[in-house]
């Protein structure tokens, strides 16, 4: 799992690489804390994973509520169908905000 | 398809996905099921290394085994660490899924995410060992007897 993070304006973007599982996501979620707590406009680009568990779902979950609480914009970039039908299946899908493309993920904001 | 044994700890969690996904494509899935099947044995391993083995101060070998036959697809999973009975879980309720995630407990979306996954999980606690099993029911075994009914 590889995590890049960018930032462009008061925009930032936390690019994941890999697989999401009960392995990686602790590891992720140690990675993106000090962005998550500075930021209050994020992209989750998740154009490059391929794989999401219910390790996955918790850390999604967790990252929504500390938005949530700090009324801040979290946008998922380019979420696979497989990880769609998931989040779907678990109730998850209709709390995010999902974009299919970076211009997409940028008006999110607007 | 031969077994296959991994050490039983998270780093296992890739190659058993691996191991699942070349076993699903050789039997003919599609794209979907093949993920919700890697997804499904995934999410039980992840419990097995969790509670089975770290939590109960245990450590072993979990062994993976894909079988193919005319009626059905079965991927064995066997272990040796402290029981762990996936239906004996509190399964979320319906209701849970759709209340703010806010207000969601944390947890019990593994197991049912591996239960949804198949169409039916075994479990068997013998003196030899833990065993998972993951039951696919082929589509052309009821095909053939009643042609153009779903059931």
């Amino acid at each position: 799992m590889n995590v890049v993070i960018t930032e462009v304006g008061d925009v930032s973007t936390i690019r994941l690489d890999g697989s999401i599982d009960g392995k990686t996501a602790p590891l992720v979620r140690e990675q993106i804390a000090p962005t998550l707590e500075k930021a209050s406009k994020v992209i989750l680009d998740m154009t490059k994973v391929n794989y999401l568990s219910s390790a996955g779902l918790r850390l999604l979950l967790l990252v929504y509520r500390e938005f949530a609480a700090k009324k801040g914009k979290l946008v998922l970039l380019n979420v696979s169908p497989e990880i769609q039908s998931v989040m779907s299946h678990t109730g998850f899908l209709s709390f995010f905000t999902l974009a299919g493309s970076d211009v997409e993920a940028m008006g999110a904001f607007a | 398809m031969d077994e296959q044994t991994f050490p039983g700890t998270l780093d296992s969690l890739e190659g058993v996905r691996d191991y699942v996904a070349r076993a699903a494509g050789q039997a003919g899935f599609d794209r979907g099921k093949i993920y919700n099947l890697c997804l499904a044995v995934d999410e039980i391993v992840t419990n097995i290394v969790l509670h089975g083995y770290e939590e109960a101060g245990l450590s072993g070998d979990i062994t993976l085994r894909a079988d193919l036959d005319a009626d059905e697809f079965v991927i064995r999973v066997e272990d040796h660490g402290k029981p762990y009975d996936p239906n004996a879980h509190r399964m979320p309720h319906p209701d849970d899924l759709s209340l703010p995630l806010e207000d969601r407990a944390i947890g019990g979306l593994g197991i049912m995410l591996a239960m949804d996954a198949v169409d039916d999980l075994q479990y068997d606690a013998t003196a030899a060992g833990n065993v998972h099993r993951f039951i696919v029911k082929l589509p052309h075994a009821n095909a053939a007897t009643s042609p153009g009914r779903q059931s």
